[in-house]
């Protein structure tokens, strides 16, 4: 599956103007902040803390058009709401990966 | 882009949505102002009044649900739509977002047709809703201005149609009206002779239109009532008024009494009413009185008959009026309280004080809680002493020592105009401009009224008041007069009218001639003027009222002076 649905980052792209490099700086530092502090709230046991940034990651990523990265944030949310951190280590990694593969794309629009 | 940019306010956590979102929103046309969390987006409603929000329901601080609470709350009845933005995908909390105060929700990923759209739909909602409180503030703001203006209108009606001397001891009286105006009208007021005159009317239908044309009627009874106008003067005068200014279809029926105390009497006119009862103390009997007249306003003067009917009333009887609201009140059924209730009321009486009250409390009873349909007006009026009255109230507001004190008139009566012509109300009224005399009009009254018949019939008709010592003269000096006023052709009555300042007072001199030969004035004067009979009447009344009366030259001229001082006029 493609990292961007690419029909919609287009016309995103056509509605941001020159504005549209601005958005994936922003999303880009954004993003990379809160899932630094999601990382760590993991570790601490902070379910809480995970459901709320991996909510916000999920709404922005859906915005950008990542829709599989939003699909794994979704799932990460749906995890920490449950209680249960433990197997978010796992899925870390995954969602990681993806993410670059979204940045790299993003970066490549510019 | 838009006719009429508004200013939308976007509060939202998350960096990279308010970019979306405000290019979305800017390239629309609107104007957009930013939060970044709920106390924010609190604030920046306050600051801001922006016209929609689009609010972010998971937030920092303060979550969306809750700021959407304190916007409402501040908004009051302005309108402010607010969208929620929602990744969520459950039914149940998109359901809870509208339950918070949200009008609407937009999910993300944002569509820019779909938040299109939803803008422009609550922009036409606000504008909606904006017109409308406008029309309800202005139709609001009317109300006001017009029951505002009532309550003028109403002080103004009431002083104008006040009640008169209805508050005399031998008057009972209950008005109902249906509105705020009462299209049903009743005035009393004495007349200078110490007589009353009492008037009681029903417009066509009821409410202010009805109402109106009751400031007309009141003003012209109670103004000419107090000029000594009788009565078939005053309905002349009421009937073209009324003709004049009512609408085709429009009338009021009337019913006018003219009650004589001293002659226990009661002289009717009435026009368009149901049957008034006259309820005879002695036998208990009820006698029914019917109106024999059109309502007033209908008939041109030229038509109009001001024919009356007479009773002579004894001491406790009562005449009962109504306007037809008593009779034609209904149950809830729809049922009239009708004729036939209202004279069981009498037949079934055992105490004629307690027949008001009965039928108050009966047509109560009838109608029940149907409420009213019209207006409803009863009123009793009994036969007393005229000393139970009092003496006639004149209103001395006005002071006494201003208005003309100091002229003299001279006013002559000949011919048809001398047969016909009643002048005394209009001599009154030039003497009651001198306030003093105003207070003084019952008797002056009577003076002139003495003064002119003395000098018209037995002057110029040359009758003898000898004639007038028995019943059987009476009739005689009656038909005799009828003879001597056809044959009259050129005989003539004249006033002279001086009034003068004195210190702290004024004093009235009137001479009134005639065209006769005048009489033996001396050898009368001899004759005591003790006045058991008849014929004696006029001349202790005249000299009971004035300070001096002498006749002159031939018998044909008589003198009377009549003094007045503040200072006794004010106790």
């Amino acid at each position: 599956m493609a990292p961007l649905n690419m029909p919609q980052i287009s016309e995103l792209k056509d509605l941001m103007e020159d504005a549209f490099a601005d958005l994936i700086d922003t999303y880009l530092s954004d993003s990379e902040d809160k899932i630094t502090r999601l990382r760590a709230a993991i570790d601490s046991g902070d379910a809480p803390l995970c459901v709320e940034l991996a909510h916000a990651l999920k709404g922005a990523s859906a915005n950008i058009c990542a829709e599989a990265l939003a699909g794994l944030f979704k799932a990460l949310e749906d995890q920490a709401r449950s209680g249960n951190l433990s197997p978010m280590s796992g899925a870390f990694s995954e969602l990681s990966d993806e993410f670059q593969r979204v940045k790299e794309a993003l970066l490549g629009l510019l | 882009m838009v006719d009429v940019p508004l200013n939308i306010l976007i509060a939202d956590d998350n960096k990279s949505d308010r970019l979306i979102l405000a290019a979305i929103v800017k390239k629309m046309g609107h104007r957009v102002c930013v939060a970044e969390d709920g106390v924010q987006a609190v604030a920046q409603y306050l600051s801001e009044k922006p016209d929609i929000i689009l609010l972010d329901v998971m937030m920092p601080n303060m979550n969306g649900q809750e700021a959407a609470l304190q916007i409402k709350s501040s908004a009051g009845e302005d309108m402010v739509p607010i969208i929620f933005l929602t990744s969520l995908q459950d039914a149940t909390d998109l359901a809870k977002c509208l339950d918070s105060g949200g009008d609407d929700f937009l999910t993300k990923p944002y569509n820019k047709i779909i938040l299109q759209a939803k803008i422009n739909a609550f922009s036409r909602m606000s504008k909606m809703h904006n017109t409308l409180q406008q029309q309800r503030d202005l139709i609001s703001e009317h109300n006001d201005h017009m029951v505002h203006e009532q309550e003028v209108a109403r002080a103004v009606y009431d002083n104008v149609t006040h009640s008169g001397c209805l508050n005399l001891p031998n008057i009972r009286y209950m008005l109902s009206p249906f509105s705020v105006f009462n299209g049903d009208v009743l005035l009393a007021a004495r007349k200078p002779s110490g007589s009353m005159h009492i008037l009681l009317g029903d417009f066509t239908g009821h409410g202010l239109p009805a109402a109106i044309g009751a400031m007309p009627l009141a003003e012209i009874f109670y103004g000419m009532t107090a000029k000594g106008f009788l009565m078939d003067a005053i309905l002349r005068e009421i009937n073209s008024k009324l003709k004049k200014i009512l609408p085709i279809g429009y009338f009021c029926c009337v019913c006018m009494v003219n009650l004589s105390f001293r002659k226990q009497q009661i002289e009717m006119w009435m026009g368009g009413l149901p049957d008034f009862y006259l309820l005879r103390h002695d036998s208990g009997q009820v006698e029914q009185i019917a109106s024999t007249h059109l309502p007033l306003g209908v008939l041109s003067s030229q038509s109009f008959d001001t024919q009356t009917q007479r009773f002579s009333l004894r001491r406790e009887d009562r005449l009962f009026m109504w306007s037809d609201g008593i009779i034609e009140s209904r149950n809830d059924e729809g049922e009239l309280f009708g004729e036939t209730r209202l004279m069981d009321i009498f037949q079934r009486n055992q105490d004629q004080q307690q027949v008001f009250d009965d039928i108050v409390h009966e047509v109560n009873k009838f109608t029940g809680d149907s409420g009213k349909d019209d207006d409803t007006t009863l009123l009793e009026v009994k036969m007393v002493p005229e000393a139970d009255v009092g003496e006639v109230d004149i209103d001395m507001s006005s002071g006494m020592i201003t208005g003309p004190t100091d002229w003299n008139m001279r006013y002559t009566l000949r011919g048809e105009t001398l047969k016909t012509f009643n002048a005394l109300p209009m001599m009154l009224g030039i003497l009651s401009d001198v306030p003093a005399l105003h207070g003084l009009s019952g008797q002056l009254y009577t003076l002139m009224s003495e003064l002119f018949s003395n000098a018209f019939e037995h002057g110029v008709l040359g009758l003898s008041s000898d004639l007038k010592k028995d019943a059987h003269g009476f009739a005689e000096y009656y038909a005799q007069r009828e003879q001597a006023l056809k044959a009259m052709a050129d005989g003539w009555v004249m006033f002279d009218i001086d009034h003068r300042p004195t210190s702290g007072g004024g004093l009235l001199t009137l001479i009134v001639t005639d065209s006769g030969d005048g009489f033996d004035f001396a050898a009368k004067q001899v004759k005591p003027l003790g006045g058991e009979g008849y014929s004696g009447r006029g001349i202790p009344l005249i000299t009971s009222i004035c300070d001096s009366l002498e006749y002159l030259g031939a018998g044909n001229i008589v003198k009377v002076t009549l003094s007045w001082q503040t200072k006794g006029l004010e106790e």
